[in-house]
């Protein structure tokens, strides 16, 4: 390996300016030249220059020494020249030139009893190589998917890293099976640690699927694994060629070698992709994520997945996509979890909705009302004959009336998430007046049971009246056209515990097929429904501590809503 | 008589009390735009100004701001009583540095609102 002739030392001195040939730059990208003066106006005091597969070293007057084409070579040299001022990539060159001196040693130590040309062919075709995929790989993934182009690797189909940053909850599978398709799952630490265990304590590396069954690995068959330790991380790099042929010992060894060259790639990659305080933070963000959520960065190929990400979700489950600037794209993917969000989330709107709507609804209406009122009061003091003072009494009332209802849901919707005692009639009578638009034709009864009248209950108020609302506009618009004398009974009765409030219409029955859909997001039967009424009605009864059911009667028509609610 | 300015842009409110106020005996003058408004306070002499704040064109700060030119910040206070259906801090802090009395829309009393516009 070490070409070097005595002589180049004299010839050199530090701090002498160095051209370097761009082709070695490009050939060798993983090296930071950047701290080199490249000078293209003054004649370099040396030149590295590559020429038919060979370095070459020329000095300013004139001498042409030829080396082999090695990194090591490149490197040493330059270091030869380089000046005090680049002492910080000095140490980092040095200790590069160290790690990979110490593999070749390791690997030409093995095969030194092979000693073949063919060998060492191959073996300079697989170090650059490595080095090329690792240097052009931006991230892990794209690494593992590049190392099946590793010479000797070629008949592999499956490449898989297992990695475990310290501290997280879970390790992360990804890498290419069948060579182009993508893989990627979670997989428990206690499932990792096993496996961890087993292919440190392997001397022959070679393991076989069925060993592995709780991992449930994404390819068959036996497969070669390496570990890595460090501080920071633990990692198993697996190939596999997807059948169950042993490995023989050669192809064993290159795959140790391979591995061990690509370290200090493993580690600028974990580091680039894991270790940005940023990233932390969105892992640490998306762990507690209720909701499965994949942030895919397009640059890199790179996923980010949530801890309830636990399998290949198809995209077709897609709830919510958004592509970022900076070149990441969210999915959001659907689940039970992300509908109770997505309701309190559309609750959430609803109520602010209603509440600016009110606000403007109040500041309009009430300058008109108190006109009216004025104008009424200008009258009462006219003296009017008694036909007439009655009617401008009505009139005066009617406008108390108005100028009250708006008042109360202003009040209603400023305090809309605070609990306070409120009377159970005064709530299903603000419920009734709120419906009335739609509820007009329907003749309601109520029917208040033994100390129920009375009863006060302690709710945020404005959360009962929704659900009440959404069944007597549900229940009104159901017998609608339906019934030529529509009927809404409430009846409030009590245990020691809870109050109930029982909505019994006389409209169409709803079939029992659909009884358990109706509270199913999106389920409507409306053409003007967003399905949404009674899911939303039955979050807040239970936000409360309450329940909200449809109780199946055997009645042919008619339906049952039982609304229940905890005395506190 | 005395002679009072209502400036109030709901034309029923603004008749409404130019009826109640002229049953009692005063003498009423009435505008629907605060420019017209100063207009009639820099040409007439008025006992009382009754002002609505939110007006289509100006405030009724800026009224006040304009009649600074005839009467002095004493007479001011005296004469304009305001009305107001946002009772923010901001407009109580303002209304507060003219010293002017305030009135909410709507009123709780009729009586008592006509009691505070006449005395």
């Amino acid at each position: 390996m070490d070409n070097k002739p005595n002589s180049l030392k004299e010839d050199i001195d530090s701090g002498k300016t160095i051209f370097i040939d761009p082709q070695i730059i490009l050939d060798f990208p993983e090296c930071d030249f950047s701290n080199f003066h490249f000078l293209n106006t003054k004649k370099p005091d040396v030149s590295l220059l590559k020429n038919n597969h060979q370095l070459v070293l020329e000095t300013s007057d004139g001498d042409r020494t030829l080396f082999p084409y090695f990194l090591n070579n490149i490197l040493s040299l330059l270091k030869i020249n380089l000046s005090s001022t680049h002492q910080l990539t000095q140490d980092a060159f040095e200790s590069f030139l160290k790690t990979t001196q110490k593999t070749e040693k390791k690997i030409f130590s093995r095969v030194s009893s092979v000693s073949n040309r063919n060998f060492k062919d191959l073996w300079d075709e697989i170090i650059k190589k490595i080095n090329s995929i690792s240097s052009e790989s931006q991230s892990l993934n794209s690494l593992m998917e590049k190392l099946l182009n590793v010479p000797f690797l070629q008949k592999f189909e499956s490449s898989l890293l297992v990695l475990h940053l310290k501290g997280q909850t879970k390790a992360k599978l990804f890498g290419v099976i069948l060579r182009d398709e993508k893989t990627q799952k979670l997989i428990e630490v206690k499932d990792f640690n096993n496996l961890f265990h087993s292919v440190k304590k392997s001397k022959i590396k070679s393991f076989s699927t069925e060993y592995f069954m709780k991992i449930n690995l994404p390819f068959n068959g036996s497969f070669l694994a390496k570990e890595i330790i460090s501080k920071k991380y633990s990692l198993v790099a697996m190939v596999s060629r997807n059948d169950f042929l042993a490995y023989c010992k050669n192809e064993i060894e290159l795959f140790e070698t391979c591995i061990d060259l690509l370290q200090p790639h493993f580690e600028r990659l974990i580091e680039q992709e894991f270790s940005d305080k940023k990233i932390s933070e969105l892992r640490t963000c998306l762990k507690d994520f209720p909701i499965p959520v994949r942030i895919k960065n397009i640059q890199t190929g790179t996923y980010f997945l949530s801890d309830f990400y636990i399998r290949d979700i198809p995209d077709k489950d897609i709830f919510f996509h958004k592509r970022l600037k900076s070149n990441f794209i969210i999915d959001l993917f659907d689940c039970d979890e992300l509908r109770h969000y997505a309701f309190d989330l559309f609750h959430f709107q609803r109520i602010s909705l209603l509440g600016e709507l009110l606000n403007t609804l109040r500041h309009e209406l009430s300058n008109p009302l108190f006109g009216l009122k004025l104008s009424a009061e200008l009258f009462e003091q006219m003296g009017l004959d008694q036909s007439n003072s009655i009617l401008i009494g009505e009139v005066k009332k009617n406008i108390i009336r108005s100028q009250k209802i708006i008042e109360n849901f202003s009040n209603l919707y400023q305090i809309q998430n605070e609990s306070k005692l409120f009377s159970i009639k005064k709530l299903i009578e603000e419920s009734i007046t709120l419906s009335k638009s739609e509820s007009r034709e329907v003749k309601k009864s109520i029917n208040f049971g033994m100390n129920t009248e009375e009863l006060k209950i302690n709710v945020p108020g404005i959360f009962v009246i929704q659900i009440l609302f959404n069944l007597i506009v549900n229940a009104s618009q159901a017998m609608k056209s339906q019934v030529y004398r529509p009927e809404l009974e409430i009846l409030i009765s009590r245990s020691l515990t809870e109050v109930f409030i029982d909505l019994i219409d006389n409209g169409p029955n709803i079939p029992t097929d659909q009884s358990s859909q109706i509270f199913k997001p999106f389920f409507t039967t409306k053409s003007q429904g967003t399905g949404l009424g009674l899911v939303l009605s039955r979050n807040l009864a239970l936000k409360m501590g309450g329940n909200l059911e449809y109780l199946i009667n055997n009645k042919p028509t008619g339906a049952h809503f039982r609304l229940t609610l905890p005395i506190s | 008589m005395k002679k009072f300015l209502i400036i109030e842009d709901e034309i029923l409110i603004q008749q409404s009390l130019k009826k109640l106020l002229e049953r009692r005996g005063f003498e009423i003058d009435v505008s629907a735009s605060g420019k017209q408004a100063i207009e009639f306070i820099i040409n007439h002499d008025y006992d009382r100004i009754i002002c609505d704040l939110m007006l289509q064109d100006i405030s009724g700060f800026d009224v006040i701001e304009e009649s600074k030119k005839k009467y002095r910040p004493k007479e001011i206070s005296s004469k304009f009583i305001i009305m107001t259906a946002y009772n923010s801090p901001q407009v109580l802090n303002r209304a507060n540095s003219y010293q002017c009395r305030l009135l909410n829309k709507p009123f709780d009393d009729l009586e008592q609102a006509l009691k505070i516009m006449v005395e």
